[in-house]
């Protein structure tokens, strides 16, 4: 009995030993990034470098912010985010309640087709994207930054995985209740799976947050920008100022961060919540 | 399952519409366009239709170079990663303190832009005051020129991508482990079975769907690894081009060089490889759970 | 209910497939500017100028020009992107015609050069913007030619920098006009050098004696270039030689093995370095980490002299003739509507203007682009206190442009690889000489 006391105290140990390691593996080049923020343009290319800042610089926010109109690009960034998001979670559900739970003729086939647009890079897509937008008239719109991302096969392809994990028979049984699938879709197995849809819900506004070549491409207006384009300007041909730069990405960070925070105590309360009531 | 009936394509037509536009219209173009020799994007003029293009890319030294790179890193980051997740994760979802501050602390990899990290993760390279030489220096290990030798450069660039793609992968396993029901660990808890058997028995199979699916977007992923290197070694593929990957090849030859036809042509052999290794491992899993 | 839904999907595909078509017509849609840009030989550059005429207008007869808005893609940031602005506010509230420049920053120059590329597969160019020869060769058809403008409408096409107009002119027709250029300087540290009783090096053979002074009495690198394929190009001219045409590598000969041989031999004795993961020399040289290094004079603002030293900036050194890389994009015109383009090329003569380019100048550490602008009062006045623009100027008759060209960007990557290799690896002349020919040459075939 003593000894299994002494085991599982040296197991709690080693796992507490783990994840602080691994913890501090993880944070360091994220409190580096922050620290960076607060030098001054000398001491950020000094040598050797300080982990923490001498004299702290809340400056560089204020000029990081100064470089663009970022009230405006901050609003067309939750605009986009919000819309993509909520648009990915309807046709992710969607499509993957048809690829766990329906069958219908070329479903293998069709799944594979969707596995296989993921394998070509996304920069060999922009260019012929692009061009459609332009036939649509959508440049400068906010459709043009919404549309072609209101599908995505990493999600539907993740939520496929976890529909599948649902039991057969509450299926079986929802129809014998004459319950209809969408009925079912909703009912079930939407709150059955709050963990992985949540998930990709920060998945995608991580996604829409931070994407940059796009919304720069198919806007010509600092009124249509989003905040990632206005972050990138502390580059010239002959250097960049680091120091604004991590200024920058802490701004654009935080939100995403807050959101986080919010959000995840739906994905750690997964299925024991919602439970298998219907 | 109910017999078929077209009814699925109902629930798939709104993302499907989106994908042929967006993504399967595009594709099909690029597939062309690799077939077309000396290709104007502009005007959509080319010379002649055949294997040119092809041709031309395998005969091409860096694109060789950007293959083997590409699949060691694969090899190495892949399978790293989702060990090292795994057992984060496990703890994670373990009885510990400070549950939520860990979770939180494991996931901040993933919300960072690549841009700002990557320039953080070169100064921790650096050979003369970079933090990892000096942690390797207290057992005695002398100054890695991590990215200044074309020796280190893709050994760098698998560290820092681990570290990047730990966070989604730790996400996607704790979202699985949820779904675990927790009567099979109590009723295990009851029979006193030992806890690598629980993990073997019970949680590995339990998220064996987010295993599978983690190695397989790994893997795309890993495939298609462009802005880390682009981030790390400052908008170069790093000394002497050591560690140039295939999307940076393809991006450099139809961006910078308007070489449409070769990087059309270097994306068709990117999709034809991942394609098939996808096929492997899925005819692989199908057949472990049949 | 089914058939519908399979006609719904039927119908996008046939949409797609249709866009399919759509796209592939595109090109017929080319302006006229596609036979002027194809008679267009470097030989017979006059001729161009009159093929231009048919689609630039005729600027002379008619110089009413109606109000309207014009814009200006750019990719200049920070204080570059102040002083635009209010350069641009002056021209939008001084023009006669009222004629409003709307300025659109487009990220940094690979964003916009993206940005360029994508629209000129829409065919939706803006109406200017500035760009890189290189990156104009797959839409050449669509740079509006301002030979006619030039000729009709310009007070003194002689005072800007000849090397500019070179680089201009160099697809045979004039496509642009100069604006935000630089040249590449030597940057030294002048406390160190005083102390060791150097001054900065006028020829190859002071920067060996310098290199061998830091070596041997500070144990200290003295030479780096941002730039390797750049300073290849330099060095190879200020031995009289030449560097790459479309034929391919000049090179492979007496010159060019003895230029290679001085190359390699400055890293092989240590008296220089490769940038690596220092990205640029300015971070090593500001930490004092290297006495002196070779790059854009716009770097500048990026050395940080407070930890107490001076710097020095000199004009970069020759041996048998003197050579210097000029940087910086130019001006390019793509609208094709007349009135347009008549307004476009007010803003581009103001934007060249002896005034405005001084201004521009002195705010942002770019270079002006006439001789009337080095000259006047005001630049003169600046000069005093600026190293850098005296540097700058006391080698503007020895700029050079690297020649663009179906391929160019590809040597200059391959040449940066291959100095790299060949530098890590401590290869002989002889081999890196063949080896670089080589790497040049698979590129133009």
């Amino acid at each position: 009995m003593n000894e299994k006391k002494i085991k599982s105290s040296l197991g709690t140990i080693l796992k507490y030993v783990v994840l602080i390691v691994g913890a501090l593996f993880t944070l360091l080049p994220f409190v580096w990034m922050i620290s960076s923020s607060l030098k001054s343009a000398t001491e950020i290319v000094r040598v050797p470098p300080s982990l923490f800042p001498e004299e702290i610089q809340v400056v560089n926010y204020a000029k990081a912010w100064a470089a663009a109109p970022f009230g405006r690009y901050l609003i067309n960034t939750v605009i986009i985010t919000v819309f993509t998001t909520i648009g990915v979670l309807i046709t992710t559900v969607l499509s993957a309640f048809a690829f766990s739970r329906l069958n219908f003729p070329g479903k293998k086939l069709v799944f594979s087709l969707f596995l296989a647009t993921l394998m070509i890079p996304g920069e060999m897509l922009i260019i012929t994207n692009f061009i459609t937008i332009t036939k649509l008239k959508w440049i400068d719109t906010y459709q043009a930054m919404i549309v072609p991302w209101l599908s995505n096969v990493f999600y539907i392809y993740l939520l496929t995985q976890f529909f599948m994990q649902v039991p057969e028979t509450l299926y079986l049984a929802a129809k014998v209740d004459k319950c209809s699938d969408f009925k079912y879709m909703i009912k079930i197995m939407v709150p059955m799976n709050k963990s992985p849809i949540t998930t990709i819900a920060i998945l995608n506004i991580i996604g829409s947050w931070n994407s940059f070549l796009w919304p720069l491409l198919v806007t010509n207006s600092d009124e249509m920008r989003v905040l990632s384009n206005g972050l990138i300007r502390f580059q010239t041909e002959a250097g960049s100022s680091y120091e604004l730069i991590m200024a920058a990405s802490c701004i654009l960070v935080m939100p995403i961060i807050i959101i986080y925070l919010f959000l995840r105590k739906y994905v750690i309360e997964g299925v024991a919540q919602s439970g298998i009531k219907g | 399952m109910e017999k078929k009936s077209l009814k699925g394509y109902l629930y798939l037509l709104p993302a499907l519409i989106i994908i042929l536009v967006f993504t399967i219209y595009p594709l099909i173009k690029a597939v062309l366009m690799s077939f077309y020799e000396g290709y104007s994007i502009i005007n959509g003029s080319f010379d002649a239709i055949g294997l040119g293009n092809y041709k031309e890319l395998f005969s091409d030294k860096v694109f060789r170079k950007a293959l083997t790179n590409t699949s060691i890193y694969v090899v190495f980051v892949v399978p790293c990663s989702i060990l090292l997740s795994l057992l984060i994760a496990v703890l994670l979802n373990s009885k510990i303190r400070c549950k939520g501050m860990f979770q939180t602390l494991f996931f901040l990899p993933y919300v960072t832009s690549v841009i700002a990290i990557g320039i953080v993760w070169s100064w921790i390279f650096n050979s003369n005051y970079g933090l990892l030489n000096y942690v390797l220096s207290w057992f005695g290990i002398e100054a890695v020129p991590w990215l200044n030798s074309p020796d280190y450069a893709l050994m760098a660039l698998i560290i820092f991508s681990i570290w990047k793609s730990m966070a989604f992968d730790i996400l996607i396993f704790l979202a699985g482990l949820q779904t675990i029901s927790p009567d099979l660990y109590n009723a295990a808890r009851v029979d006193a079975t030992p806890k690598w058997r629980v993990f073997l028995k019970i949680t590995v199979p339990g998220i064996s769907p987010m295993i599978a699916y983690a190695f397989i977007m790994g893997m795309i992923n890993a495939f298609k690894v462009y802005n880390e290197v682009f981030s790390l070694f400052k908008s170069s593929a790093g000394p002497a081009n050591s560690a140039i990957t295939v999307v940076y090849y393809i991006y450099d030859k139809f961006y910078n060089s308007a070489d449409y036809g070769v990087a059309s042509a270097a994306a068709v052999v990117l999709f034809v490889i991942i394609l098939a290794l996808t096929m492997i491992q899925r005819a692989v899993s199908d057949k472990k759970t049949a | 209910m089914k058939r519908r839904r399979i006609g719904a999907m039927l119908l996008t595909a046939a949409l797609a497939t249709g866009m399919l078509a759509g796209c592939g017509d595109n090109g017929s849609s080319g302006t006229g500017a596609d036979e002027a840009a194809n008679t267009a030989q470097p030989a017979e550059s006059t001729d161009a100028a009159g093929t231009a005429e048919a689609e630039s207008g005729d600027a002379q007869s008619d110089t009413a020009i109606e109000p309207c808005e014009i814009t200006f893609w750019h990719a200049m940031s920070e204080q570059q992107e102040v002083t635009l602005t209010e350069l641009t506010d002056q021209f939008n509230s001084e023009n006669e015609y009222g004629i409003k420049v709307t300025l659109v920053n487009q990220g940094y120059y690979n964003d916009l050069s993206t940005k360029l590329t994508a629209n000129a597969a829409a065919d939706t160019l803006p109406d200017m913007a500035q760009a890189y020869n290189s990156w104009l060769i797959p839409y050449l058809d669509k740079v509006v030619h301002l030979d006619d403008f030039v000729a009709n409408d310009y007070d003194n096409y002689d005072d800007i920098i000849e090397s500019y107009r070179d680089e201009c002119s160099q697809f045979g027709f004039i496509a642009a006009m100069p604006f935000n250029k630089s040249t590449y300087v030597y940057f030294y540290n002048k406390t160190l050098f005083d102390e060791l009783g150097l001054s900065a090096p006028e020829t190859w053979e002071d920067i060996k004696t310098v290199g061998e002074a830091f070596k041997t009495e500070k144990g200290m690198v003295s030479l780096g270039f941002d730039d390797m394929a750049g300073m290849l190009e330099a060095s190879l001219r200020q031995n009289g030689g030449d560097y790459v045409t479309e034929e391919g590598a000049q090179f492979d000969n007496e010159t060019g093995l003895e230029t290679v041989s001085f190359i390699m031999d400055l890293y092989s004795n240590g008296y220089a370095r490769l940038v690596g993961e220092d990205g640029y020399f300015s971070g090593p040289f500001s930490n004092q980490m290297i006495a002196a290094y070779i790059g854009s004079s716009t770097g500048v603002s990026y050395i940080d002299t407070s930890s107490g030293w001076e710097l020095g900036v000199a004009p970069l050194p020759g041996n048998k003739e003197k050579a210097a890389n000029q940087a910086g994009t130019n001006l390019v015109m793509f609208s094709q509507d007349e009135n347009r383009q008549k307004a476009v090329w007010e803003y581009m003569k103001f934007l060249t203007s002896e005034e405005a380019t001084v201004k521009w100048a002195m705010e942002t550490g770019y270079l002006p682009v006439r001789t009337s602008a080095y000259e006047s009062d005001t630049y003169q006045e600046f000069m005093k206190n600026d190293a850098t623009a005296t540097a700058a100027y006391a080698q503007a008759d020895s700029f050079f442009s690297s020649p663009a060209f179906d391929g160019s960007y590809d040597i200059q990557s391959a040449v940066n690889a291959k100095l790299e290799e060949l530098i890590l690896n401590d290869a002989d002349p002889e081999t890196a000489l063949s080896e670089l020919v080589e790497a040049v040459n698979a590129e133009t075939k």
